[in-house]
């Protein structure tokens, strides 16, 4: 049963208690994808953080990474930060942390890639309840960071006071190479909820223990900045089902697992891209429960924007790094890319004589020309009706259809351009699916996933309809149009795994690494975050490099159930080989040089619920071009394709 | 026939090759320069060696690649070989860019160009760092590469990157860069054959071609306005780093038949130090300070520049020749030359923001085995729309920060502050943006060079608004030279302080 109602911006809350109103019985469980940390940071309005700094690095959220934000457009600034700069103290204290020496500098020697021995690994639950302090590991193999000036008493004391008589309702206390040892960070944050109990403290190392300070500073101040209102939020959502007879909630996480209430309240950044995510955890779902575990883009497109994800294997692809509102947020996400490029993108024709498609949309009001709603410009909605596309009753919500309206404003732009209103429409048409195509080939080309190899997995209103386009467009042999294809992220939530995560940061060449002391590791961390099936990522790339790949880690014990044939377990060189074969794969080359992990990721949980789909009517399948109106969304069938219905529901497209 | 209902979805698909190129030379590079500062550029070529497009990262390559793959042509390419280069008399701008060029290669013939330039670490020469102060000759900053086949009909030719390799302070991390520059050329390949098996030779090379056309309309659509405009600038470079004594330069600006003609009649002859640039690096300013006149959505290739003429006397320092060294002409004459484009605009009645920083402030340390290079931000003018943003890159550069923490895990420097230079933004109805101040102390024996400049003229202010305050360069809270180079100490500390924005307007 598939079940929509409007949002309640005031209080999203109200809204998911209104949707169980047609429930008669107890809900089994209650899942929910919310955009409240997304829309506190768009609208910036979160609270007034304190951020604990050290001496001498105060204006890093203010100098982010030094890069105007538009390459021409030399007057248009960065959203601000979320802290205010007078919000910002400094503390005395400071931690080095450097490299083993260098190798022997014979003209042969790399200073960028100096970057070899461990230093002191730091492990940080992401998702543990239980364990939201940061536990200081003590695997070091090469040397500790320098302390260049100790945290004292005496500046403590000062620095506490300094904070209190800010009367702040968060404290964020982000200090210079936490990620590598975060005592400073902890006794700075015990100080202060130590001088004034109930004070909410966070630390940058517990939300993100990695190197690179402005990312995590940015990263720990939207966790700051969101928490409190996000506690408030999910605690006031808790009580009203509660008294609705209905269990506690779950909340989606960005990475596209599930979190308990309490859990996700204090993991409040982790929620920032929690609604986009659960399109493509719904798609995997849907694939799964069709028995079909590979790879497959995912193609979800709304009224102003489309989202473009990737599965492999059968999982959502998750990547750390993301950025809401001009905020990054280097946590992993469900790989989402979005393009200005929906049913309500205005077409226009620009000072080059061009046709243009966005990325200004008419959105929901005035929305389309066709809607009658007060829209005058012409959208790619009424160019799908033009050209006999959209039922002009098939549109959800009831709303009667002015195709001549529609028609009318294609023709004006039709006449500027000298040509047909049909070619117009069509055109149209293209350049919107030309931006989708660009999305999807962002998500896989990039990533070494080659598009043929894929199913596109095609929701949301509008996903139905350029299916057949995006998928000749990037030479994909199928489509699935799912079941409740305009309300998949809600089935998303409702099949989503729960699942928890933790991580350590690690530094370590692979040649240090031997089995036994990864099987440790990876011991220690199905410990802070446990569940029955578990994965284990190390996070790899070559001395110097920047970005890494993620590669599955196999240890024995910890993997016994991970269907790994080696049973010693993984040891640096069976992870080094792994790693660069993924590297060849990817970009084509390997290097002669080492290759180190980063950091280990740990995640663990339940099996994801199975369901059952079950065709409600009978169909037959049909051959393009045809239109066929689904319950929520219109399914175009280009000429060339073939549509076989499903007994889950949905629908499989083919190349006839 | 490509026609005006489908170059948006021609614009894309180019665009996204490019696009594709610069995702794989990041991900895959091994040094700091490329991969944490983006200092690089890729773009695509059609067989007649136009560019078609080019992946935004940096302004100063803007213009500065259809010289390398002319240079490129000269030299009867076969499909599949990809060439290297960075002599600035073969398409190069300076030594540290290392320009690849693939000849991409379809059932036997050349159907189009991959061309990926990056700024390299180290190129060999007499400083390590390879951006040296006091060069005059060309010779004097690295090893100089012309045009030279690096795979010859896809097959690499290892001899000569062990001669490279050879002549670099830091081979491996070459090495590695120069895989990923590879990589890059390799997606730009695939990516362009790709769509000329989907959509046929012809109509990629029409629509290409249409594309060109329909930058080149943007670009003369907004200089339409403008028709009989004249104007002349003036600047100064604060020495050429051999001498203190300024470099001038001028312009005289007409806009005629729609297009923009510059004429550097009146510039400096070429000058001992390397300050010099030579002509591409000229046009890439050029073709800046247009394209920050149009709006953001037109496509970055060729076209724009067919509204662009260029004219300098024989022997000028923006135009320079071969023996000249140039190191610095890329980095500080380019911005010197926005600055001095956007004053010859403002002189004709167009409004554009206060000056900027005008500098990228060069730091280059050079240690045993190891060598560091950056550059720093500082205050961005302010406009008619509002204050100039602070703290950011501004004209012919936008490469990001290192970050401290990555910093001082490679390198034996510790950052002792990084901050917003407070009150350094001229002032006026809206502020000018503010410097930066970047304070260094070395733990090993080392040297320092710094390139910058705006140390003695100030960024100016317009529409009555105050100038942005003067940079300086600090060792141990001395003065430095605005270019110099020093030998440093364990626990000296260099401090750095970028130029503000001017402001904009009469404060209230």
């Amino acid at each position: 049963m598939a079940h929509k109602v409007l949002s309640t911006p005031g209080d999203q809350g109200e809204g998911v208690v209104a949707s169980l109103d047609g429930l008669d019985a107890r809900a089994a469980a209650i899942v929910h994808g919310t955009t409240v940390v997304t829309n506190l940071l768009l609208e910036r309005r979160g609270a007034r953080v304190v951020l604990v700094t050290t001496a001498g690095a105060e204006d890093v959220l203010f100098l982010r990474r030094q890069d105007r934000v538009s390459l021409y457009d030399l007057s248009r600034h960065h959203p601000a930060p979320l802290v205010a700069r007078e919000d910002v103290i400094g503390v005395e204290e400071r931690l080095v942390v450097r490299a083993a020496a260098m190798p022997n500098a014979a003209g042969d020697a790399t200073a960028a890639t100096a970057a070899t021995a461990a230093t002191a690994a730091t492990a940080a639950t992401t998702a543990t309840a239980a364990n939201t302090a940061t536990a200081a590991a003590a695997l070091t193999s090469g040397p500790a960071p320098i302390v260049e000036r100790a945290l004292d008493a005496t500046e403590t004391t000062r620095v506490v006071a300094a904070t209190l008589a800010r009367n702040p309702e968060i404290v964020l206390v982000a200090l210079l190479h936490s990620y590598a040892d975060a005592s400073h960070e902890q006794a700075l944050a015990a100080a202060l909820r130590a001088a004034r109990p109930g004070l909410e403290v966070v630390t940058s190392a517990e939300v993100l223990p990695e190197i690179r300070e402005y990312e995590r500073f940015a990263t720990a101040s939207a966790e700051a900045y969101a928490r409190p209102a996000v506690m408030r939020y999910l605690d006031r959502l808790t009580e009203r089902l509660h008294a609705a007879g209905q269990p506690a909630p779950s909340v989606m996480t960005s990475g596209g697992g599930m979190q308990s209430a309490g859990t996700a309240a204090r993991h409040a950044a982790a929620l920032a891209l929690s609604g986009p995510a659960g399109g493509v955890v719904g798609a995997a779902a849907v694939l799964r429960a069709l028995g079909d575990g590979g790879d497959a883009l995912t193609m979800d497109i709304g009224g102003t924007s489309a989202d473009a994800g990737l599965i492999l294997g059968g999982e959502p692809l998750v990547e750390a790094g993301g950025d809401v509102a001009g905020v990054p947020i280097a946590l992993p996400r469900v790989l989402v890319e979005t393009v200005s490029a929906g049913g309500g993108s205005i077409a226009w024709i620009d000072d080059g004589g061009a046709l243009r498609v966005g990325p200004r949309s008419a959105g929901a009001r005035p929305g389309p020309v066709a809607f009658g709603r007060g829209g005058t410009e012409p959208t790619v909605t009424d160019a799908q009706l033009v050209l006999g596309r959209i039922v002009a009753r098939g549109m959800s919500g009831g709303v009667a259809l002015d195709v001549d309206a529609a028609r009318a404003a294609i023709a004006g732009l039709a006449a500027r351009l000298g040509s047909g209103v049909d070619a117009t429409a069509r055109a149209i048409l293209a350049i919107a699916d030309a931006e989708m195509a660009r999305a999807l080939r962002r998500v896989s080309v990039e990533r070494g996933v080659d598009p043929r190899r894929c199913v596109l997995v095609a929701f949301g209103g509008g996903g139905p309809l350029h299916a057949c386009a995006l998928a000749d467009a990037l030479a994909m042999p199928r489509i699935l149009v799912p079941p409740f294809a305009g309300v998949l992220s809600a089935v998303g939530l409702a099949l989503a795994p729960e699942r928890r995560e933790a991580a350590m940061s690690l530094l370590m060449p692979t040649s240090q690494l031997s089995a036994e002391l990864l099987a440790s590791m990876d011991h220690r961390l199905s410990k802070t975050a446990e569940g029955s099936e578990r994965r284990t990522y190390a996070r790899m790339r070559y001395r110097g490099q920047g970005h890494e790949l993620e590669i599955p880690v196999f240890t024995r014990g910890a993997a016994a159930g991970a269907g790994s044939s080696d049973a010693a377990g993984d040891d640096g060189a069976a992870l080094a080989t792994r790693f660069a074969e993924a590297h060849a794969a990817r970009y084509g080359f390997t290097l002669p040089a080492e290759a180190e992990v980063v950091a280990l990721r740990h995640e663990a949980g339940e099996p994801a619920r199975r369901v059952r789909f079950q065709r409600e009517q009978p169909a037959n399948a049909v051959t393009g071009p045809a239109t066929l109106a689904l319950s929520d969304a219109t399914l175009f069938v280009a000429d060339g394709w073939t549509a076989t219905p499903l007994d889950t529901g949905g629908w499989m497209l083919e190349r006839a | 026939m490509t026609t005006a209902l489908d170059l948006a979805v021609w614009s894309s698909a180019f665009a996204m090759i490019a696009e594709e190129m610069g995702s794989v030379l990041i991900r895959g590079a091994l040094s700091p320069n490329i991969r944490e500062r983006r200092d690089a550029s890729c773009a695509l070529f059609d067989a007649e060696g136009r560019m078609i497009a080019q992946a935004a990262h940096i302004p100063v390559h803007l213009g500065a690649l259809p010289e390398a793959v002319r240079a490129v042509r000269d030299c009867g390419p076969r499909p599949g070989d990809v060439f290297l280069l960075n002599s600035p008399w073969a398409g190069g701008s300076h030594l540290p860019d290392l320009t690849m060029v693939e000849a991409i290669a379809l059932d036997g013939v050349i159907v189009g160009y991959a061309v990926v330039r990056a700024h390299h670490a180290d190129v060999g020469g007499m400083s390590p760092g390879s951006m040296p102060q006091g060069a005059t000759e060309l010779v004097q900053e690295g090893l100089v590469l012309p045009p030279v086949r690096l795979v010859r009909g896809g097959v690499m030719d290892e001899e000569l990157l062990a001669l490279v390799l050879a002549n670099v302070r830091t081979p491996d991390e070459r090495r590695g860069d120069l895989a990923a520059q590879r990589a890059s050329c390799a997606a730009g390949a695939a990516g362009w054959c790709a769509l000329i098996a989907r959509q046929g030779r012809a109509a990629v090379e029409q629509a290409g071609a249409a594309l060109l056309e329909y930058a080149e309309r943007r670009a003369l659509a907004r200089l339409a306005p403008l028709e009989g405009a004249t104007s002349v600038a003036e600047d100064w470079l604060e020495g050429d780093g051999v001498s203190a004594r300024e470099v001038p330069l001028r312009v005289a600006l007409r806009v005629h038949q729609g297009r923009l003609h510059l004429d550097f009649a009146g510039t400096s002859p070429m000058v001992a130090g390397n300050v010099n640039c030579p002509i591409q690096v000229t046009r890439a300013a050029a073709l800046f300070v247009l394209r920050s006149l149009l709006d953001d959505d037109v496509p970055t290739n060729e076209g724009i520049a067919r509204a662009i003429t260029i004219t300098t006397p024989d022997d000028c320092c923006v135009a320079a020749r071969s023996p000249a060294a140039v190191a610095a002409g890329n980095v500080e004459m380019s911005q010197r030359l926005t600055d001095l484009l956007f004053a010859a605009l403002a002189a004709a009645g167009v409004a554009v923001p206060a000056q900027g920083q005008g500098t990228m402030n060069n730091v280059t340390f050079g240690g045993r085995g190891w060598t560091f290079y950056e550059t720093l931000g500082g205050g961005q003018g302010a406009s008619a729309k509002g204050a100039g943003p602070s703290g950011v890159h501004v004209g012919m550069s936008n490469t990001r920060n290192t970050p401290i923490e990555s910093l001082e895990h490679a390198y034996p420097i510790v950052i002792e502050r990084y901050a917003l230079r407070e009150g350094s933004g001229g002032a006026g109805e809206h502020r000018g943006g503010e410097g930066v101040i970047r304070r260094y102390r070395v733990l090993e024996p080392c040297t320092v060079t710094l390139l910058t400049e705006r140390r003695a003229r100030a960024p100016k202010g317009a529409q009555g608004g105050g100038d942005g305050a003067v940079g300086a360069n600090l060792l141990n809270g001395e003065p430095l030279p605005a270019k110099c180079r020093r030998a440093l100490s364990p626990g000296e500390v260099l401090e750095i302080r970028t130029p503000g924005g001017g402001g904009w307007g009469r404060p209230r």
